[in-house]
């Protein structure tokens, strides 16, 4: 039986009361950051399989894939939070297999079998009942700690890509990249940031009086040269005037896509496309929960609030005959990126799809 | 009601429940039942704010304005910490806890602090400003304080502004705003509810306002006022005007994270077409129709061949046929438009059916279940053509069988009419001791003195059925004057004129016998209100009011004036005074056969005595 044809379980009501509570969070901010949220998706889907009734793998599949949908269907911006749901499947899949070998001749796996029996195997789930809850705790752990040091591995490698004397530029704020280029800070390189199109942040004093406001990127700048590396800011539009100079681009990205792809903040595929005629190259920091298997992009440009763009004080903005956009996110081509950093070390754009197949069952690509 | 596409409601609760409240009550002074199934429901579907806040739902018939839910809370005790107070009718995306908190540091330096209200500053030019009614304020630049507020009417000629020296002396720094909008939101101190059973008189929020500006000293009390910045985005449906811009903003997404898909919890069901063109998952355009720019369409939406839409919001369920052409117009669910129409700048609610080949223009509002015959050319107020002037539109039927009901501006459907207020206890994501929300009545609330003449009337008509004494009445026309605030001379008006529409009348065939007996029945009660010359003035005015709006006085005019004379109700000089004004004014009344008689009569009766003196 293929799990995509398989039974989406029916959430108990109690299940579907946390995911609308998970979804409340997520809308209203209270988690931050795309680690943040994807551990807590890994914690919503941990109680789901601990507490609900389901052992097979069959109904696990059936139960996770229905919490992925849900979540998905209300939050279709959060394209890295289904990447835990397919995880997870993925899991079930394996240590559905794993026990099922054990059951039969009492020994691991063996390469014959794998070689033998693998395009019949690979998407099934058998009949077999066994209780997978134990072992996916264990790999549910795993994930979590996996998901947790991802950045910092992600960071680990600065070093080996950011060289003394070297001209970094990159583009808006993101903790990643700043965790990134504090981690190269003993190799005295120096930074151009490009302002991104990023809403100012509030800085509030303890008696909550508000003292300053900056945008994030201000913030960011700042504290990095704290830490020591020289930052001059830009306008966005400048980066081509610099790009010249620059010697690598380093970006965080919203998501990768299957074919090589990136989504990310918007302004990115200008900044990406200036590298490109200049061929500097493009360093996109991905840890691999980011990674999604998807190709297109259609449905996920969603537009923010146009005030970054013009003010609502402009009368123009109520009229008529005037169409603000402010687009949240941008697409940059495969040919656009130079390397992938993920927390398993640099690969190519082409490497990709190859990432895909390792994270995910192919049968899950569509939750 | 739905603003682009999505009920009110859900917009507010759903803005609330961002904004950290932990509980809210609705407080419904109509509809109520309707109301409260409809939150049940979305607590089923586990809506996202059900998941995160409590939703209470109280309803109360008695109450007719903000003053009255604000007593009712007090005497219930519902409300005890620090609360924002917002109507169903305001859409925003503010963060209420930090705005509270605000208010809370607020109240640690001045003690009296009552409220804070909440402005968004815009242009000038903004649609907002000038359909609704323009604001100005006066506050102290460096503490926030409001120091003088007023409202003008909509298109108000007024060039001036009295600004009293004493504001300008008695503060190092005054700031001026003329150009904001008022979003009906404001976030007050536990001592409002109190203040509000204390002052009886306080109706609106307005009336609150005003009354403790003015008596600042005596209620010990002050307003603040804060200003929303950048990306925050408030503002209040109060008429069609505003209506339309509200939707415009929405669809162009100025109340982010609010959009179009909020409400729905599950599902993001929009497909964005470019040019702020969006239309459901579920929804068919014939590959021959085009949308131009600005549009909404709902699920299960058909719209056939050939047909033009812009700048419009349609409905679910809604079926639009061949060459129809919508243009700034908003239609509800259900609606079924045939080939060949025509619908520009009109509002069409649910459930309507319009044939082929009509034309609905100029700000036409049609109510739910109407059908509209072939060929029908509707043109709200040809005069005011604009879209701007929805609000004054009329309903003249050009078809015999259809049914017209004219909706009031403002507001019409149920989610409407609401009251909502919310409190968030300890536990709520912010710690305060208690937050609450409450909420103007938002649709606009049927016009005291229409109200105040309905009740005179039934007074009157209880009175002279149970033949009950004239000192009650006169007791009873007084407390009703006093709850719905109106002026003596508008009294003196309406008793009159309630005299003269005593449901009896419609039915009785000998009218002119009727009305002398009710007039000599009610004389102690006209005696009371009818004493002095501007009096018998207002009189002579509501005769003339009653004799053209009521069928039932058609052309009795002069009889009845005959009676009043008679009855020492009325003298001689105020009747022609009152005659050159009905001639300056042009009334339709004027040349009636029997006022023209009457006055002869009267120039003779004065003759006759002259000459007998």
């Amino acid at each position: 039986m293929f799990l995509y044809q398989g039974p989406v379980k029916e959430l108990d009501d109690k299940f579907v009361t946390l995911i609308g509570k998970f979804v409340a969070d997520i809308k209203h901010g209270k988690i931050r950051g795309s680690t943040n949220r994807v551990l807590a998706m890994v914690t919503l889907l941990e109680t789901i399989i601990t507490e609900s009734q389901y052992t097979t793998a069959v109904d696990l599949c059936g139960a996770i894939r229905a919490a992925g949908r849900q979540v998905m269907a209300a939050l279709p911006n959060e394209l890295v939070i289904a990447n835990v749901a397919r995880r997870l499947l993925r899991a079930i899949r394996d240590e559905n297999r794993a026990q099922g070998n054990q059951g039969i001749e009492g020994s691991g796996e063996s390469l014959q079998r794998l070689v033998l029996a693998a395009s019949a195997r690979r998407a099934t789930l058998g009949t077999a009942q066994h209780d997978l809850r134990e072992p996916l705790r264990d790999y549910i752990a795993e994930l979590r700690g996996e998901l947790e040091s991802s950045i910092s591995s992600i960071c680990g490698q600065a070093r080996e890509h950011v060289h003394g004397d070297e001209l970094i530029l990159t583009y808006g704020a993101s903790p990643i990249t700043e965790r990134f280029l504090r981690a190269a800070a003993p190799r005295k390189y120096k930074l151009i940031l490009a302002e991104g199109p990023d809403p100012t942040e509030e800085f509030y004093s303890e008696l909550t009086v508000l003292i300053a406001e900056w945008s994030q990127s201000h913030a960011m700048a700042n504290r990095l040269s704290a830490a020591g590396v020289p930052v001059t800011v830009i306008s966005a539009a400048s980066i081509y005037a610099v790009m010249s100079r620059v010697n690598k681009v380093v970006i965080s990205v919203k998501a990768a896509l299957g074919g090589g792809a990136i989504l990310s903040e918007a302004g990115v595929f200008s900044v990406t496309l200036a590298a490109r005629h200049y061929r500097v190259p493009v360093l996109a920091l991905v840890p691999l929960y980011k990674l999604c298997p998807i190709h297109d992009l259609t449905p996920f440009n969603s537009s923010g609030s146009p005030h970054t763009a013009l003010s609502y004080d402009h009368h123009e903005a109520t009229s008529d005959n005037v169409h603000v956009y402010a687009p949240l996110y941008d697409f940059a081509p495969p040919d656009n990126v130079t390397l992938f950093i993920t927390n398993l070390g640099g690969s190519s754009p082409s490497y990709m799809y190859r990432m895909l197949s390792e994270l995910y069952d192919p049968s899950d690509y569509l939750l | 009601m739905q603003v682009a596409g999505v009920p009110l409601i859900d917009f507010t609760l759903e803005s609330l429940s961002r904004g950290g409240v932990g509980e809210v009550i609705l407080f419904c002074c109509k509809g109520g039942q309707k109301i409260k199934d409809y939150v049940r429901s979305c607590v089923e579907k586990k809506a996202i704010w059900s998941v995160t806040m409590e939703v209470q739902v109280m309803m109360s018939d008695t109450c007719q304005t903000m003053g009255d839910v604000m007593r009712e809370i007090d005497a219930a005790g519902l409300i005890r910490g620090y609360f924002v107070l917002a109507g169903v009718n305001s859409i925003t995306n503010i963060h209420f806890g930090s705005l509270l908190e605000q208010h809370k540091q607020t109240c640690k330096k001045d003690k009296g602090a009552a409220m804070t209200l909440v402005y968004k500053k815009v242009s000038w030019e903004h649609p907002l400003i000038t359909s609704d009614k323009p604001t100005f304020l006066a506050a102290n630049a460096n503490t926030k304080k409001v120091l003088m507020h007023q409202k003008y009417k909509p298109k108000s000629t007024e060039k001036s502004i009295n600004l009293p020296l004493e504001i300008v002396l008695n503060h190092s720094e005054v700031k001026l705003h003329h150009n904001l909008i008022d979003a009906s939101i404001a976030l007050c101190s536990p001592s409002v509810p109190p203040l509000f059973s204390d002052n009886f008189d306080f109706q609106t929020r307005d009336d609150f306002i005003h009354g403790i500006l003015i008596n600042e000293e005596i209620l010990a009390s002050s307003l603040y006022y804060t200003l929303l910045k950048g990306n925050q985005y408030a503002a209040a449906v109060t008429n069609w005007k505003t209506y339309q811009t509200v939707c415009h903003d929405v669809l162009h997404n100025w109340t982010y994270p609010l959009s179009i898909e909020t409400g729905l919890c599950y599902q993001n069901t929009y497909l964005n077409m470019g040019n702020h063109n969006f239309r459901n998952r579920n929804s068919t355009l014939s590959r021959s129709s085009s949308v131009v720019e600005n549009v909404l369409i709902g699920s299960k939406t058909n719209i056939n061949d050939n047909t033009v839409v812009t700048k419009s919001m349609i409905g679910n369920q809604c079926v639009i046929g061949n060459n129809v052409t919508i243009k700034g117009s908003h239609i509800m669910n259900n609606v079924v438009i045939k080939d060949n129409c025509n619908i520009v700048n009109s509002f069409i609610d649910d459930n309507c059916i319009i044939e082929e080949n009509s034309v609905v223009e100029n700000g036409t509002i049609i109510a739910s279940n109407v059908v509209v015959q072939a060929g029908s050319q509707l043109r709200g107020n040809i005069l005011e053509s604009t879209e701007a002037e929805r609000e004054k539109t009329l309903m003249k039927s050009t078809s015999e069988s259809t049914e017209w009901e004219n909706e009031s501006s403002g507001s019409g459907g149920d989610d409407f009419i609401g009251f909502e207020k919310t409190w968030s206890d300890s536990e709520s994501c912010y710690s305060s001791d208690g937050s609450d929300e409450s909420s103007l009545p938002d649709s606009p609330i049927p016009e005291d003195t229409n109200i105040f003449l309905q009740e005179v009337i039934d007074s009157l008509a209880r009175g002279y059925e149970e033949k009950l004494k004239n000192d009650y009445l006169i007791l009873e026309i007084n407390s009703s004057r006093y709850a719905y605030n109106i002026q003596l001379h508008e009294v003196n008006f309406f008793v009159v004129r309630a005299l003269l529409s005593i449901p009896v009348l419609a039915d009785t065939k000998n009218v002119l016998s009727t009305v002398k007996d009710i007039l000599k029945y009610f004389r102690p009660v006209l005696s009371n209100y009818i004493k002095t010359k501007s009096s018998v003035m207002d009189c002579l005015r509501a005769v003339e009011d009653s004799c053209i709006k009521c069928q039932w006085l058609e052309g009795k005019c002069g009889q009845i004036l005959h009676l009043l004379y008679e009855a020492d109700v009325v003298d001689e000089d105020s009747l022609l005074e009152w005659r050159q004004d009905l001639e300056e004014n042009e009334s339709p009344i004027a040349n009636q056969p029997s006022l023209v008689k009457f006055f002869e009569w009267i120039e003779e009766a004065s003759e006759e005595s002259d000459e007998s003196e």
